[in-house]
């Protein structure tokens, strides 16, 4: 609470330090009462005469829901139960006996795309010599697995390095 | 008038909901016609709207959790089923949402249920000119006289975001009836 000094008069507390807020929120509805007073009290829209007391009816006979008419499956209970079986045996007769596929499908019916998506999305598990063991290196060149072309020179290289028998690396000789 | 709570359970149960509906029917229907009028501007549009929406009260009053008042949850309704109207005429047109609302208030001089003189006409084109949120809640705020928190739970805006978009509207309006 602040107090002058000179008389007993004193203001609110805080009030000094939001009289700024106040001031502008004051000043903000003054302006805004004065750009309203512009602006017309009516829209000048009407409503047909009598329109407002037909409304109700109107609603209320769009909003009712139809019942829905009903049929009685009773009387021919025996002829549907017939019917039914009959469709059935058809169904089970045909299911058996065609097949419009009368090749068998094989290995070649795979498209490759699919193939390679097999084996690129299955974990096969597989260490590399079973791997050289289904696929033979004549069937493969070396140059479709590896990203960079494998030269000739590099290879013997690595041989010479690595390998200390030849005949360990069990290679047939290519016809 | 019915309290809301019992009219909401009344519509509820089977037994008394078409009584309890032809009450919401006339209590609301004056209000939301107004405030349908005020978005779409033809009268026979609004009639289209306005029974599409208690229609569609009718239809849902059983999700209605009671979260918000019915009162809002009708206006709810009643504000996407008008934009909607809107939207789907534009595309049926095939003009853009603007040229619609440019096209409607032209439509306004040739209307027999609209007696506007021309400074509410020009109004009606300053409304036009506004943004869909500025332009309902000013007319939610000056014409219907609503109060903010209503107005908030009607259109899902905090109050305070509702007091800018209505300085802004009328700031707005104002600039353009001194300009033209």
């Amino acid at each position: 609470m602040k107090k002058d000094k000179k008389n007993s008069f004193h203001t609110p507390e805080g009030y000094f330090e939001s009289f700024n807020d106040r001031l502008m929120d004051r000043i903000h509805d003054e302006e805004l009462k004065e750009a309203e007073s512009r602006i017309p009290k009516t829209d000048g829209f009407v409503v047909p005469d009598g329109y407002l007391d037909g409304l109700t009816p109107t609603i209320l006979s769009k909003s009712e829901e139809k019942e829905p008419k009903v049929i009685s499956f009773k009387p021919n209970r025996n002829f549907y139960y017939g019917a039914a079986a009959v469709a059935a045996l058809l169904v089970l007769f045909f299911g058996i006996n065609w097949n419009p596929n009368t090749e068998p499908i094989s290995f070649d019916n795979l498209a490759n795309a699919e193939i390679e998506a097999y084996f690129e999305q299955t974990d096969l598990d597989m260490s590399s010599y079973e791997i050289a063991e289904v696929v033979s290196v004549t069937d493969i060149q070396l140059n479709d697995v590896l990203t960079d072309d494998l030269e000739d020179d590099i290879l013997m290289d690595y041989l010479d390095e690595n390998v200390d028998d030849i005949e360990e690396l069990n290679l047939e000789a290519t016809p | 008038m019915i309290a809301e709570e019992t009219l909401v359970q009344e519509l509820q149960q089977e037994a008394s909901r078409a009584k309890a509906f032809e009450v919401l029917v006339n209590t609301y229907k004056e209000r939301l016609y107004w405030h349908i009028r005020r978005i779409v501007l033809n009268h026979d549009d609004t009639d289209d709207v306005l029974q599409n929406t208690f229609i569609k009260v009718y239809r849902n009053i059983d999700q209605f959790k009671g979260d918000s008042k019915l009162y809002s949850w009708m206006y709810r309704i009643a504000t996407n089923e008008s934009l909607t109207f809107l939207k789907q005429r534009s595309k049926k047109m095939g003009i853009s949402d603007q040229e619609l609302k440019n096209r409607m208030v032209e439509n306004l001089q040739a209307d027999v249920y609209f007696e506007g003189d021309e400074i509410q006409l020009k109004l009606q084109k300053a409304l036009s000119t506004l943004p869909d949120k500025q332009k309902l809640v000013f007319t939610m705020k000056y014409f219907q006289e609503m109060k903010y928190t209503d107005i908030s739970e009607a259109l899902e805006t905090s109050v305070g975001a509702l007091k800018t978009s209505y300085h802004l509207a009328v700031k707005k309006i104002e600039t353009y009836l001194k300009e033209n």
